[in-house]
């Protein structure tokens, strides 16, 4: 199964193996792993899924839709590489992906 | 200090993860009346319709703290409980503890039909709901759908199929009443399905398949009742601590016994918003209840002020609305474009409640101004969104 990588808001990095198909925040929330809050379970209409690529995926994921970016640009601490982990769907070539997770959801 | 949960939705589930994320050192059990781990409820009346096969999709808690060593799973229906004693007590056996939490939720109102058997009138609520729904699909070509809410709008887009005609037929005397006329306008623009208001359903007549209403006979294989919710009090109730409308709590979740708390939709509590005692059914509702009572069990309890919120995603329009309005509550269209649609519903100068239609920027600005205090309609109107507003209020 191909694996991402994440970093938690206590610096702590889990390697999250994940299917292709589903979401950043299926896989990591599977493993639990910590600080994404996601209160509406995966719906784009929270802005409490914020995670930050850590590396150069640009080319491999479409960019956020209006409905994403707009949610997104309440977050806190966003950054050019932010995205809401329940937009972003997986497939085989992210195998390695790495990402961290926003230490404030709001 | 052990304490029993009974339920686990939404509400439960958040206190339990919140209480696993606090290292809370009691013993934590679980009463859980349904045969399925934890799931997610919004999406089965949504995306789960079109991928019914993956229910690990809409798994609630995360592996580590379903499993974590703090937590109990009792896969039974809870029939009493006895507050004085703290016992919980299944069919077959008196469980102790030290505090109990109800979150027990709400259930599906239902609709008797003469000519139709009860499980022929489909609901949406559980998993095995959507299940059986599902399964009657496939042989389904004329739906109807009863009811005037979001619900009924949701399964309708969910349900559309070139090979299905989707009626909904409301009672009253407006489809999705519960929100301003133009923002309902718009998602009633797109909704699939047809739609008849001040129907009343007389009976179902078999040999035409047809439902029997006051306005002629409406063809129907299947028929959904999604005409509401209704809490689950009957325990708390039992001990003098429930009535019909909810489980009363202060703004800490407590009930009228110390030594039980109440959660989620099943609780009647002030709503600061508002400044009124009102029972909310939604997920900021289940979530923010539950959050208070967590931070109350791990010793550092601080009063719920959470502003509601809610969604709707009605085929590819969302609807996001921040605050809570009464039906009888004014409207002011705020924004109008192609795309976007954003309606402010207010009494006088008081703004209560804003509706946006595919207008996430809007909604999220109205939330952060709604938790600094309240909206005035004039500051508002002046503003001309109230994304400029929330700026202006920072500037």
């Amino acid at each position: 199964m191909p694996q991402l990588t994440c970093v938690d808001p206590n610096e702590q990095a889990i390697n999250v193996a994940f299917k292709p198909g589903e979401t950043i925040l299926q896989a990591t929330h599977r493993a639990g792993v910590d600080g994404i809050l996601a209160e509406c379970g995966g719906g784009c209409s929270c802005a409490t899924c914020h995670v930050i690529l850590t590396s150069d995926w640009e080319g491999t994921l479409d960019a956020p839709s209006l409905q994403e970016a707009d949610m997104l640009s309440f977050a806190v601490d966003l950054t050019p590489q932010s995205r809401l982990a329940c937009q972003v769907q997986l497939n085989d070539q992210h195998d390695g992906l790495t990402l961290a997770v926003a230490k404030r959801q709001y | 200090m052990n304490i029993g949960i009974v339920g686990a939705g939404q509400a439960a589930c958040t206190l339990i993860a919140e209480l696993v994320r606090g290292q809370f050192s009691g013993k934590i059990l679980v009463f859980n009346g349904e045969s399925y781990r934890p799931y997610q409820r919004p999406p089965l009346s949504k995306s789960w319709l079109h991928n019914p096969t993956d229910t690990e999709l809409i798994r609630l808690l995360p592996e580590p703290i379903e499993t974590h060593a703090s937590i109990k799973w009792i896969h039974d229906h809870v029939v009493s409980i006895e507050p004085d004693q703290g016992i919980i007590a299944t069919k077959n056996y008196r469980h102790t503890v030290d505090h109990i939490v109800l979150a027990t939720g709400t259930r599906a109102k239902t609709l008797a039909i003469d000519g139709l058997s009860p499980d022929q009138v489909h609901v949406i609520r559980t998993l095995e709901d959507a299940i059986h729904l599902y399964e009657a699909l496939a042989a389904a070509h004329n739906i109807v759908i009863i009811g005037a809410g979001f619900l009924a709008f949701e399964l309708a887009s969910s349900l559309d199929h070139p090979e299905r005609t989707v009626r909904v037929l409301a009672k009253g005397i407006r489809a999705l009443p519960q929100i301003s006329v133009k923002a309902a306008d718009r998602l009633l623009d797109e909704t699939p399905a047809s739609i008849r208001v001040g129907v009343t359903i007389e009976r179902y007549d078999q040999d035409s398949a047809s439902l029997i209403t006051n306005h002629g006979p409406v063809p129907a294989d299947l028929v959904i009742a999604a005409i509401g919710a209704e809490p689950n009090t009957e325990l708390a109730s039992a001990c003098g601590l429930g009535t019909s409308e909810g489980i009363p709590t202060d703004a800490l979740m407590q009930t009228a016994h110390p030594r039980v708390s109440a959660i989620g939709e099943v609780s009647l509590h002030a709503q600061p918003h508002l400044n009124e005692v009102i029972r909310i059914e939604s997920i900021s509702e289940a979530n923010d209840s539950a959050n208070t009572l967590a931070k109350r069990l791990l010793g550092a309890p601080e009063p719920f002020e959470a502003t509601p919120w809610f969604w709707s995603d009605q085929g590819k329009l969302k609807l996001q609305i921040a605050g809570l309005s009464a039906r009888s509550d004014d409207e002011t269209c705020l924004i109008d474009t192609q795309t976007e649609r954003v309606v402010i519903r207010h009494k006088g100068d008081h703004v209560t409640a804003i509706e946006a239609v595919n207008a996430a920027k809007e909604f999220m600005a109205a939330r952060r101004l709604f938790d600094q205090g309240p909206i005035s309609l004039k500051a508002l109107l002046q503003a001309a969104s109230v994304f400029s507003l929330l700026q202006l209020s920072r500037s």
